[in-house]
């Protein structure tokens, strides 16, 4: 029984993190309508930018994360600006565009730090909470009450700010919202930097506990595929219950099943919802591609 | 000026015959290089053929690696057990998709839009972790080795230039199915791909068509999938992984994916580039990536597009200029 409940509080963990890659996605989705193949890589430059603060220039693990997060917003702006914003309405271009910086980022990535994970980049706090038979690491911890308090705060910034509100009517309705008087032009680059910013706040934070390495992006994309395909596209409720889903399947498969078949039985779970919800659990119609 | 569907004939007559002159190849024995750079090409380009159809229809499907996986291994299982017959291998290559695609159809071709795509994305995923997965006759994360050459009227095809020969014909084949099926729902195909709704308010079966075009695609990807086994003389998961399908639908929005022509244009010139690219060792991807990201930024409508665009502009100009001087002679008679 406890082993369950401690397999149920890392999934609890990994649903955060997955939730603040899914927000992310599924932001950019449903305000822009870009499937961004360049999410995954935000968590990867995420990571290697922490690596890169915090190992290579001495400093505090906290403001190598926040480094980190601020220094993938800036890159997700400049990319937003310079090779997606033309192409806005072309979901083929914008995904080929953001491939083609993705593999660019990735090769950039591997010059500097190496094809190799990195090694000597661990989280600062190690050891693990017991209670009674319970175990959780304090690393979880950490990264879990970090996680949900963003989540918290992006759920405000999207529910309870004037931004906010400008966010979800561009995602409801462009031309009325443009109408409306907001600008495209300064919203989509803010929302494409905001959502890279929780791919790499996320990295910087989870892969010294992990494994830091150039190809971690394309994994990220997947689940990122399969949260958002689960929770419904353009709804970041629906993102975070699939997130905090996915993580609980995967926590308990790789316990009870091992790794590979635990990814298997996710699979199979996200047929069958998408069999009974072709829209998945909180989605809408979907934009055509 | 011709009639727009003779000139999308034309285009993708062209998209077949532009297959023709790699037969150079291994006809005039050309080097190890070039064999494998023909592999590469006509191999991409027959998977890119099963991205095509789809897109024909506005549906970006990323199941080509399944599919390919499903021919490729149907066909190595078969010629493992003694059947090397090449033409029995093409068309269990083909037939053992096509009907794998029947209940896939069912699930998958109820979603829309970018459900479509990331369910096609995940799909291959499912596809590489059951592979590895399932041992038996598969050969799991093994996959199977030494797959025996195909043959045709006793004589064997396992030289060098005999596997590039499969690979043309093979390629050949599917350029074929893909150029029948596209021209003959010509009409349905170009109908769901402007408007579905509207499609289906005047009475065209939309399930019907997107299945047949999802299940010729499935087919042409197993083509592709066969042609890859029987190079390699092997099938391993790792030769059908689910990112090989981003540069199946590159090779297809490069090129242009309003004509066969595209696909084939885009799969030359990526593979080559990429090949040219890969004496950089290091720098190969991000050359890749650079390239991609500035053809789609320079020829958003892929290269094929862009020339038929440039051209049907060259043509309408002198057609509009002597319509004006039409206008101003009648005008000066009216007046006079």
């Amino acid at each position: 029984m406890e082993s369950a409940i401690s397999t149920g509080l890392i999934g609890l963990s990994l649903g955060s993190q997955y939730a603040m890659i899914a927000i992310g996605f599924t932001l950019i989705f449903g305000i822009m309508g870009v499937i961004n193949f360049m999410h995954g890589g935000g968590y990867v430059i995420g990571g290697y930018l922490a690596f890169a603060v915090s190992s290579g220039m001495g400093l505090p693990f906290p403001i190598a994360v926040i480094g980190a997060a601020i220094g993938t917003a800036l890159i997700g702006y400049l990319i937003e600006t310079f090779f997606v914003d033309k192409y806005v309405d072309d979901h083929n271009a914008t995904m080929l565009i953001t491939l083609g910086i993705y593999l660019v980022v990735t090769t950039v990535i591997i010059i500097i730090f190496g094809p190799e994970p990195v090694s000597g980049f661990s989280f600062p706090i190690s050891g693990v909470l017991r209670w009674g038979g319970l175990y959780f690491s304090y690393s979880n911890i950490v990264v879990l009450v970090i996680c949900t308090t963003t989540i918290v705060a992006v759920y405000s910034l999207i529910y309870r700010t004037r931004y906010g509100i400008a966010l979800r009517a561009m995602a409801d309705n462009r031309a009325i919202a443009t109408a409306q008087g907001i600008r495209p032009g300064r919203m989509f680059p803010v929302a494409f930097s905001l959502a890279m910013a929780l791919a790499g706040l996320t990295g910087a934070l989870v892969t010294p506990i992990l494994v830091l390495e150039p190809h971690l992006g394309e994994g990220q994309l997947l689940k990122a595929f399969i949260m958002v395909i689960l929770g419904g596209l353009g709804s970041v409720a629906g993102a975070t219950i699939a997130a905090f889903a996915v993580g609980a399947v995967e926590a308990y498969s790789s316990v009870y099943l091992g790794g590979s078949k635990g990814a298997l039985v996710l699979f199979i779970i996200v047929l069958v919802i998408l069999l009974v919800r072709p829209s998945g659990l909180l989605g809408r119609e979907a934009r055509k591609a | 000026m011709r009639p727009r569907r003779y000139r999308d004939l034309i285009v993708d007559i062209w998209g077949i015959l532009v297959i023709g002159p790699f037969l150079i190849v291994p006809l005039a024995d050309w080097g190890p290089l070039w064999r494998s750079l023909t592999h590469q090409i006509l191999i991409g380009m027959t998977a890119s053929f099963g991205v095509y159809i789809m897109m024909r229809m506005r549906l970006l499907s990323f199941t080509v690696p399944a599919f390919m996986a499903l021919g490729g291994y149907s066909a190595a299982i078969l010629a493992k057990a003694g059947f090397t017959n090449l033409l029995v291998l093409m068309a269990v290559s083909f037939v053992v998709p096509t009907l794998a695609a029947v209940p896939l159809g069912f699930l998958v071709l109820r979603l829309k839009g970018v459900y479509f795509i990331f369910f096609t994305f995940i799909l291959n995923e499912v596809f590489q972790v059951a592979l590895f997965e399932i041992p038996g006759p598969t050969g799991g994360s093994d996959g199977i080795a030494g797959v025996p050459p195909a043959t045709l009227f006793n004589a064997d095809l396992g030289s060098p230039r005999m596997l590039v020969l499969v690979t043309i014909l093979t390629a050949l084949v599917a350029a074929g199915i893909t150029f029948a099926t596209t021209h003959r729902y010509r009409a349905e195909f170009s109908s769901i791909d402007e408007n579905e709704p509207l499609a289906e308010s005047l009475g065209v079966a939309v399930w019907w068509y997107r299945t047949i075009g999802f299940l010729t695609s499935a087919g042409v990807s197993g083509l592709a999938g066969f042609a890859l086994v029987h190079q390699l003389t092997a099938a391993h998961p790792s030769s059908f992984a689910s990112f090989s399908a981003i540069d199946y639908v590159a090779y297809t929005i490069v090129g242009g994916a309003g004509t066969l022509l595209g696909p084939v244009v885009g799969a030359i010139l990526l593979v080559t580039m990429s090949n040219l690219f890969s004496g950089q060792g290091l720098y190969a991807a991000a050359l890749f990536g650079i390239l991609l990201t500035g053809a789609v930024m320079v020829a958003p409508r892929g290269v094929i597009g862009e020339l038929r665009y440039l051209v049907e502009r060259m043509q309408a100009r002198p057609r509009g200029e002597e319509a004006t001087r039409a206008t101003q002679r009648e005008a000066g008679h009216e007046s006079a």
